[in-house]
């Protein structure tokens, strides 16, 4: 019995649909992420320290390890601004 | 930590309007991003350990700002001062070790060769340990185990 080709059709394309489409995504996020992988299971305390590495760095994934803070670091904070928790 | 904030503000950084008076002494910030911070953390515990707990103990007593300030300004120039000699005596450990954090979540059990390394330069070069405050006394604390059960999945 001759092997049913057409049926392998539909097959990959969803295979590569699927593939163009997962690695487009992981792209898109790891160039959000200047090249490094996804932060996950990000708490309160991790949000606070990815806006401070964002004031210090201009990005919330840059890291220094620079003791000196730029210019205009101390007075940059928001954090007298939000309401009180 | 995701409140509104006008429009108007996000073009350029806040600046805010009223600084601290002139009467209260500057230190220098320490402008440190998280991972090296990270990294650095149970150092920090043990080289700070004094000014550190002052700190925590006035914030027991007053939970206000202008309370602690004088405490606060020790720790961040202890702080600063423990960073700076790490950059000056191990700062390839360091990076390497900061670097892997940065690249694993920031977890600790992922990155755990860089960590050994960096401990073996601190202990040598500034007689600082890593030492796990509340881990059980009978069993060897776990960044020295040699076989953990949670590690990376690849090796």
């Amino acid at each position: 019995m001759p092997v049913p080709w057409e049926a392998l059709i539909p097959i990959g394309l969803v295979t590569v649909m699927f593939g163009t489409a997962g690695t487009l995504i992981k792209t898109s996020k790891q160039a959000q992420n200047q090249g490094k992988p996804v932060r996950y299971h990000v708490d309160a305390w991790d949000e606070m320290m990815m806006d401070r590495d964002q004031r210090l760095t201009g990005h919330k994934r840059g890291q220094r390890s620079d003791p000196v803070p730029p210019e205009g670091f101390e007075t940059s904070s928001v954090w007298a601004t939000e309401p009180r928790r | 930590m995701t409140t509104y904030k006008d429009g108007v503000r996000s073009s350029h950084p806040y600046k805010e309007p009223t600084s601290l008076p002139d009467s209260i002494p500057k230190v220098q910030e320490l402008g440190t991003t998280s991972a090296p911070l990270k990294s650095a953390a149970f150092f920090l515990g043990a080289y700070c350990k004094e000014y550190n707990e002052d700190f925590m103990l006035c914030k027991q007593e007053n939970r206000d700002p202008a309370h602690c300030l004088k405490e606060g300004r020790r720790v961040t120039r202890c702080a600063t001062d423990l960073i700076t000699k790490m950059r000056e005596n191990c700062l390839q450990q360091f990076d390497e070790h900061w670097e892997c954090l940065e690249n694993n979540n920031q977890e600790y059990y992922l990155c755990r060769k860089p960590e050994r390394t960096l401990n073996k330069c601190m202990f040598e070069k500034l007689g600082l340990t890593k030492t796990i405050p509340g881990a059980p006394k009978g069993k060897p604390p776990i960044h020295e185990v040699e076989k953990p059960i949670f590690k990376a999945i690849q090796k």
